[in-house]
């Protein structure tokens, strides 16, 4: 299944955030969207996973659902969003319970995708005992329990220290390698985004609009901590956002 | 590996002073009963020497022989049973109804708009001033006793129960819709559960009060009772009965407190 975005425009009251997006993810894809701070990246996610509805434009699925796909469009949140009186098993569960699946079939989904994050020895851990690290992985088992058709991930390691996310970057690349998943991925971070991305998307600072695509060819596997090609990518990204996260910074805030 | 300076600066050297620490309340196990032992030895020493008289204050030696009395009668359970069961009947009528109020209010922006000024109006009330009314809506006998209980709990749980919805967590709301939940789920397995634990210290409230209403309302009409006991034992000017009468009321206090605390321990497990 493939996502199209079509001349999506958004805003709240005066302000404008989002002008004439168009864009297409297809399927099997990692797309990164970067973009100073406010340039409404996590507003067009959510207009993605039908949490908000853009003013003008649309989102199209285009073909159709995979048969066993709960949930076509998963979110993996910045913050976690783990139920703190659920354990780990019982989070990865709570997206399962409005499904008809036998106990027998909701066990098996459920261990296998903590035996995928390396998580089942605290299958009965609450959230409060994990490392931010193990939560998002909490997360991310949450997340691929569903069978989703396309994973929403609102930068999803920026909670975490820089060593937590190299970790976390090789296991979403592992995952992936394994059995590829399709994924927007915002996030302001421009590292994360030349390890992760096949395409990456830089929007302009507030009302967003796309500046420029650019597309990474090497294998994600094969992107290393420190590889010359991807610094010489990221800093090209960077040349291109520089004077405008600056102005985004310089700007008050009165959304 | 350790990296030192040289030594010519040590005649110099003074120890940080420490100032960080306290702010942090910590459970003290039996400060609490030392406290309450150390006033008893005072009031009963006070009473003995006549530094006290005894108009002021009974003596609690006599407090406790007057309870042996009313237990050893059998009168003790009499004045007992009703209070408790209009207690455990009110209290759990006015709790019931103020969760779902409170739950809906929280829920739907309808219900908040026509409630909330309602809560407000009827919050401040002296639910004793209501008693007359009462007993002509709901007869003179456990009837009017039930509402006046009901009533006075309702509404602190109404408050404490929609500002606890209000402050569940968003981002787990919307993480419950951006997986499909339904509206029934996210409300029984993420907004109830996040209110659980404002709810509960609101109950802790909700049931003081409800204790203070039981003898308000067992003062006005009732033949056994706590109240009742104590209404009788304050006419007569028996202190030592009206102190016992005070002390079961304590106790009540400090057992629905436990039990509140009992809950919370369980269903607020997943807090530290």
């Amino acid at each position: 299944m493939d996502i199209r975005l079509d001349g999506v425009s958004h805003s709240y009251g005066a302000t404008e955030v989002l002008r004439d997006i168009s864009l297409d993810i297809p399927s099997g894809t990692i797309v990164c969207i970067v973009g100073p701070s406010g340039c409404g990246k996590s507003t067009l996610l959510r207009f993605l996973g039908g949490l908000e509805r853009p003013t003008a434009g649309d989102v199209l699925q285009l073909g159709q659902v995979p048969q066993d796909c709960l949930n076509p469009m998963t979110f993996i949140f910045q913050d976690f969003a783990l139920l703190p009186w659920r354990t780990v098993r019982g989070n990865v569960s709570l997206v399962l319970e409005d499904h008809a699946l036998s106990a027998k079939e909701m066990q098996g989904i459920i261990d296998d995708v903590l035996a995928r994050t390396k998580l089942s020895d605290f299958s009965d851990a609450l959230p409060r005992q994990l490392s931010g690290g193990m939560k998002q992985r909490v997360a991310i088992a949450r997340a691929l329990a569903v069978n989703p058709a396309v994973m929403l991930m609102d930068e999803p390691l920026s909670a975490l220290d820089s060593q937590t996310r190299e970790l976390l970057m090789d296991d979403l690349i592992a995952l992936w390698t394994r059995t590829p998943f399709t994924a927007v991925y915002v996030t302001h971070n421009l590292a994360e985004a030349v390890r992760l991305g096949h395409s990456i998307v830089v929007l302009s600072r507030r009302p967003g609009q796309m500046r420029e695509i650019v597309h990474l060819d090497k294998p994600l596997a094969e992107r290393g901590h420190g590889d010359p090609e991807l610094e010489a990518h990221q800093r090209h990204l960077w040349d291109l956002m520089r004077d405008e996260a600056a102005a985004a910074d310089a700007e008050l805030l009165n959304v | 590996m350790s990296e030192t300076l040289p030594n010519d600066h040590m005649a110099e050297a003074r120890t940080v002073p420490f100032r960080g620490g306290g702010f942090r309340p910590r459970a003290r196990r039996g400060v609490g009963l030392v406290v309450f032992v150390a006033l008893l030895i005072f009031a009963e020493w006070g009473t003995r020497t006549g530094f006290i008289s005894a108009l002021t204050l009974p003596r609690p030696s006599d407090v406790l022989q007057t309870f042996g009395e009313l237990y050893q009668s059998g009168l003790l359970f009499k004045h007992l049973v009703p209070s408790l069961t209009r207690l455990v009947v009110g209290a759990a009528m006015g709790a019931a109804v103020g969760i779902s109020v409170g739950v809906a209010i929280g829920l739907f922006s309808y219900v908040r708009a026509g409630l909330v000024p309602l809560v407000a109006a009827i919050f401040p009330i002296p639910k004793i001033a209501l008693l007359p009314l009462f007993v002509i809506w709901f007869g003179i006998d456990e009837g009017s006793k039930y509402a006046l209980i009901a009533f006075g709990t309702f509404t602190p749980t109404v408050v404490a129960t929609y500002a606890a919805v209000d402050n569940v967590d968003r981002t787990l709301i919307r993480m419950g819709q951006s997986f499909g939940l339904s509206w029934w789920s996210i409300v029984r397995k993420i907004v109830l559960p996040g209110a659980m634990p404002g709810i509960l210290s609101g109950l802790r409230i909700s049931l003081a009060i409800a204790i203070i209403l039981l003898v308000a309302a067992e003062m006005l009409g009732a033949e056994y009772g706590i109240g009742a006991y104590i209404l009788e034992a304050g006419a007569l000017y028996d202190l030592e009965r009206l102190f016992a009468g005070v002390v079961i009321l304590s106790v009540l206090g400090i057992i629905t407190s436990a039990l509140i605390g009992a809950v919370e321990k369980r269903v607020l497990r997943w807090r530290s």
